[in-house]
């Protein structure tokens, strides 16, 4: 239980008056001489059972009585589920809002994400606090709110089709409080504890964890956990559909649009799922169509369902969608198609043919699309067209001035850009990495580790690792600076190594191509891998067509972005430009198309593990309340009425103990006397 | 009335003028010394024909029935009623708890109304020739006049209880049963006490009275307080008769007092009504002339004026 005014609290030692007043009184007595001695003694004796049962529950009802005002009047709270320890009006409230699809599961029609805007409106709005702030998932910056009330109307507390990023509002909150320096906080998460939103391998967390500990202002935590009760919720299964491939090739009968895609079905806590007919819907620049499917099992996947194209369509959007279930925001994916750009790569080079691999590796297509990769000097750059590049592959000096300016606009545009060390190093960095000297090991080296989940390293589709280790390394570069290693040698050498960017990517390779450095040629597997890999992140944003996860910011354009399509708002409103990157749809400025989906993860939402967020927490004022979407749970009650109640009854109690049972003793002994004769006064004046 | 006993603070002459009209009477016939108002067990030379019963020797020939004798052959003596004077013997309790008098009654004390009522009577039955006696009672018979009936002895009964000053405990019990052996003659026996005692011994004293044919009256005095118990404050209450002292809430025990109270009168209310008592409860506060008119009235009703 908490209170909205616990310093009255303080005054529950006047509870103690009722038998402070009775010590008193008892040494406050009278003495009397009394002659009924008898009586009395009698009585004294008959009065150690009930009576002094009763005299102390007498004193125990005042006690409560005046304990239950007290209380009553100090506005006690209650929770449902949890007595939260809220302790008075906080200076500052911080709400931090997880807004990502998963919070927008609903639950007899009400979202986890509404049903927590309402729960804090009500919760807050009876706490009391002198300042409002929101940090919600999607913008993760500190918004003033005039009141609880508004989390209701802000829409920047509606759900979004991004995820949530919970260690940068974590550091939204920490900034905050350094920047404004409130007084008592009290922050409130709302989320559904999905992994992918909170990070908890996250290596900010630590660090915030120990700064947020050294605030000299009380800082607590409330989490308002979402995440779905396994045990109870096995009936709704949530239906996700999400567009893997559509692209856009001619066929005899004309340009056919080839779409790939994949429906999941939420299976948590149930065994054997059911087989579920039906319809998916698909729409082409505002036509639609629509096929029944058969979902066995968990999965169901579309691979490339030919859809005609009018005319001579070369471009355009489409949604796939799925009948409405427990999740909305899962139930659309948004795409767009074009005719593929170019496949084209530019090796820059002294020597044609010392970088023939790499030309080689660049210019063969895995796909129809046509693949071209040309070799230029590093003094013949001034005719290139860099617009239309996927890859530039650097194996001369580093260059300075006017092309390390292209360079680096290249990147910033989305390019790749793969640097292999000169023959002689000259110490010029680009992106704040260089060479050094060329080093010899006695033996061949082979890379000992390398990243196998992500980038150009990556495992296959199946799992399978590429064929790094065979690579052997008779000479090799050291490089300075800051970058991540995605591949090294032994003893920590970096052999591959990824500069950080905003946009794009720079990767550093220790060795070359020659056969005198290395197999990189010979075994040209991971070569090619590794190239086709860095081009078709590079042709992402060559076309005028892209699609992009929910979040990161749309790409620059010389018009502003419009909303072609998108899901329909929560709250019905419009949605702001500002907010567009946040909201899955498709979005048109000029020529370009871009189509934004939620993050995969959001499909498959996985809980954290228990005790991850206690770990997550540990050292810091935190408290969890589990709860649910629907119904009429408060968070917090006052329940002041009930201790006035209380103090009533005991009062009443009280009242009844107290009142007298009094026998008419005078009357018993006028009784017992002969009653005189009515007529006594004529008998006496008969006798006299 | 002597002229120095109008000055006896618990004789009021208007009171005393009042009451003397109506004769102070025996239940029971009393044996006197000398003539007087009330019934005797003996025949006697009054006006009043009892009965006729056979002559036998020794009978004086002048109370023979000469006339019967001459009708029928039968010697028959005629008898009269013999009236003959009472003892009447008054027993005070001077035990401790008499001084008891709460300010309801202006401070007007047990022992004070016992004086006043105790005169009155001695007042009364030596007015009409009847002898008095005084034996003022608390754990041992404090004082004991035998009953006389000359002006002068009453004198000596008021100064007796113009002095007695109430102390110590109860012995009403033993001293009854000794009365009744001492008093040899069939005496009008008036306790007044407050009757702080079992009323199972009360019972086997006022039975042994009976037994030895007195007329036995008793005013049972308790003050308006001991009969309320309402005091509304922590108080240590000192017992009078030397006991121990309590430490009480009253409104904690007045119910349980009230109950032992009622008790107590319930059973003493079944002690004399079995006894055949000649019982007046009597409060402190009431005036005392109307219970001596009561008394005097029920007694004169029963044993029909003279």
């Amino acid at each position: 239980m908490s209170f909205l005014q616990p310093w009255l609290l303080w005054a529950l030692p006047i509870a103690g008056l009722p038998i402070l007043i009775h010590l008193v009184n008892q040494r406050r007595y009278r003495t009397v001489e009394w002659g009924a001695m008898q009586f009395l003694l009698s009585a004294n004796q008959m009065s150690r059972g009930f009576a002094r049962i009763r005299q102390w529950l007498i004193m125990a009802m005042r006690v409560l009585a005046i304990v239950g005002l007290i209380v009553a009047i100090s506005r006690p709270l209650a929770s449902g589920w949890l007595a939260l320890t809220a302790g008075g009006k906080a200076d500052t409230t911080v709400v931090l809002l997880d807004r990502s699809p998963s919070m927008q599961a609903q639950t007899n029609g009400v979202s986890k994400l509404d049903s927590a805007r309402r729960q804090l409106a009500d919760a807050l709005g009876t706490l009391g606090s002198n300042r409002w702030v929101l940090i919600d998932s999607a913008t993760a910056a500190p918004q003033e709110l005039e009141s609880p009330v508004a989390l209701l109307e802000s829409p920047d507390a509606t759900g979004v089709s991004s995820s949530a990023d919970l260690p940068a509002m974590m550091q939204t909150l920490y900034d905050y409080i350094k920047t404004n320096n409130p007084g008592r906080t009290e922050v409130w998460i709302a989320s559904d504890l999905s992994e992918n939103d909170w990070q908890r391998d996250n290596g900010r967390w630590a660090s915030l964890r120990d700064a947020l500990v050294e605030f000299p202002q009380e800082v607590r935590f409330h989490l308002l956990n979402y995440a779905d009760d396994s045990t109870a919720n096995a009936a709704a299964a949530n239906l996700a559909v999400r567009v893997t491939d559509a692209r856009r090739v001619e066929a005899a009968g004309g340009a056919e649009l080839l779409l790939s895609a994949v429906v999941t079905r939420d299976a948590s806590g149930t065994g054997e799922l059911p087989p579920v007919s039906l319809p998916l819907q698909f729409e082409i620049d505002g036509a639609r169509t629509q096929m029944q499917i058969e979902l066995v099992g968990a999965n169901f996947e579309l691979k490339d369902h030919r859809i005609p194209l009018a005319g001579d369509t070369q471009r355009g959007w489409g949604r796939v969608s799925l009948p409405a279930d427990a999740n909305p925001a899962d139930d659309s994916a948004y795409f767009v198609f074009d005719e593929p750009p170019v496949r084209r790569t530019v090796v820059v080079a002294d020597n044609a043919d010392e970088v023939r691999p790499l030309t080689l590796a660049a210019s063969i297509s895995p796909n129809a699309a046509l693949a071209e990769a040309e070799v230029f000097p590093p003094d013949s750059l001034q005719t290139l067209a860099w617009e239309e590049l996927a890859l530039v592959v650097w194996a001369a000096e580093i260059p300075t001035g006017k092309t390390a300016a292209q360079l680096t606009r290249f990147v910033q545009r989305g390019g790749q850009l793969v640097l292999l060390p000169p023959t002689d190093p000259a110490g010029e960095q680009l992106f704040g990495v260089r060479w050094q000297a060329w080093r010899q090991p006695p033996q061949p080296l082979t890379p000992d580790n390398w990243r196998g989940d992500h980038d150009l390293l990556a495992n296959t589709q199946s799992g399978a690792a590429l064929p790094v280790g065979r690579w052997k390394v008779a000479r090799y570069c050291s490089l300075e600076g800051e970058c991540s290693t995605l591949a090294s040698l032994p003893g920590g050498a970096p052999l591959l190594a990824r500069a950080p960017t905003d946009a794009g990517g720079v990767y550093f390779l220790a060795t070359s191509t020659a056969p005198t450095d290395s197999t990189l040629a010979a075994d040209g597997v991971v070569l090619y891998v590794a190239m086709q890999r860095a081009i078709a992140e590079g042709l992402r944003v060559l076309g005028d067509t892209r699609s992009q996860p929910a979040g990161p910011a749309l790409p620059a354009a010389g018009e502003d972005w419009r909303r072609v399509a998108g899901d329909a708002s929560p709250a019905g409103e419009e949605v702001l430009s500002t907010a567009y990157r946040h909201h899955q749809g498709v979005y048109a400025a000029g020529d370009k198309l871009t189509a934004i989906n939620r993050p995969l993860a959001e499909d498959h939402p996985v809980p954290l593990a228990e005790g991850d967020v206690e770990r997550l927490f540990a050292g810091l004022d935190f408290d969890q309340v589990d709860t649910q979407p629907g119904g009429d749970n408060q968070l917090v009650h006052e329940i002041w009425r009930l201790f006035l109640g209380a103090m009533m009854l005991a009062l009443t109690i009280e009242a009844g103990l107290c009142l007298p049972r009094v026998t008419k003793p005078s009357s018993q002994f006028v009784s017992a006397v002969k009653a005189p004769p009515t007529a006594a006064k004529p008998a006496l004046e008969e006798v006299a | 009335m002597p002229a120095d006993d109008q000055s006896r603070s618990f004789l009021e002459p208007a009171v005393l003028a009042r009451l003397a009209g109506v004769p102070l009477m025996a239940r029971r016939a009393m044996q006197g010394n000398v003539s007087g108002k009330h019934r005797s067990p003996h025949r006697g030379a009054s006006v009043e024909f009892a009965e006729y019963r056979k002559y036998v020797p020794g009978d004086d020939l002048r109370r023979l029935h000469w006339r019967a004798l001459g009708r029928t052959g039968r010697e028959y003596v005629k008898e009269f009623e013999a009236d003959t004077n009472l003892r009447c013997c008054l027993v005070v309790d001077t035990s401790g708890s008499m001084r008891f008098g709460s300010h309801q009654n202006g401070g007007l004390s047990k022992i004070d109304y016992a004086r006043r009522l105790a005169g009155t009577l001695g007042y009364l039955a030596v007015q009409q020739g009847d002898a008095v006696g005084l034996s003022c009672v608390s754990d041992k018979v404090v004082t004991d006049v035998p009953a006389r009936r000359n002006p002068a002895h009453l004198r000596h009964v008021f100064d007796t209880l113009e002095q007695i000053r109430p102390a110590g405990g109860t012995r009403l019990v033993p001293v009854l049963h000794e009365l009744a052996e001492t008093i040899r003659q069939r005496a009008l026996v008036v306790v007044i006490s407050d009757l702080f005692v079992e009323p199972g011994e009360l019972r086997e004293c006022f039975e042994h009275l009976r037994f030895r044919n007195h007329d036995l009256a008793v005013f049972h005095l308790l003050d308006q307080q001991e009969l309320d118990f309402d005091f509304n404050r922590p108080m240590r209450f000192v017992d009078m008769e030397g006991g121990t002292s309590i430490l009480a809430e009253p409104t904690e025990i007045a119910d349980r007092y009230h109950k032992a109270l009622t008790a107590y009168l319930t059973g003493l209310k079944t002690t004399v009504l079995e006894t055949g008592v000649d019982y007046h409860a009597v409060r402190v506060d009431q005036p005392y002339e109307q219970a001596l008119m009561r008394f005097l009235v029920q007694r004169t009703q029963r044993a029909g004026a003279r």
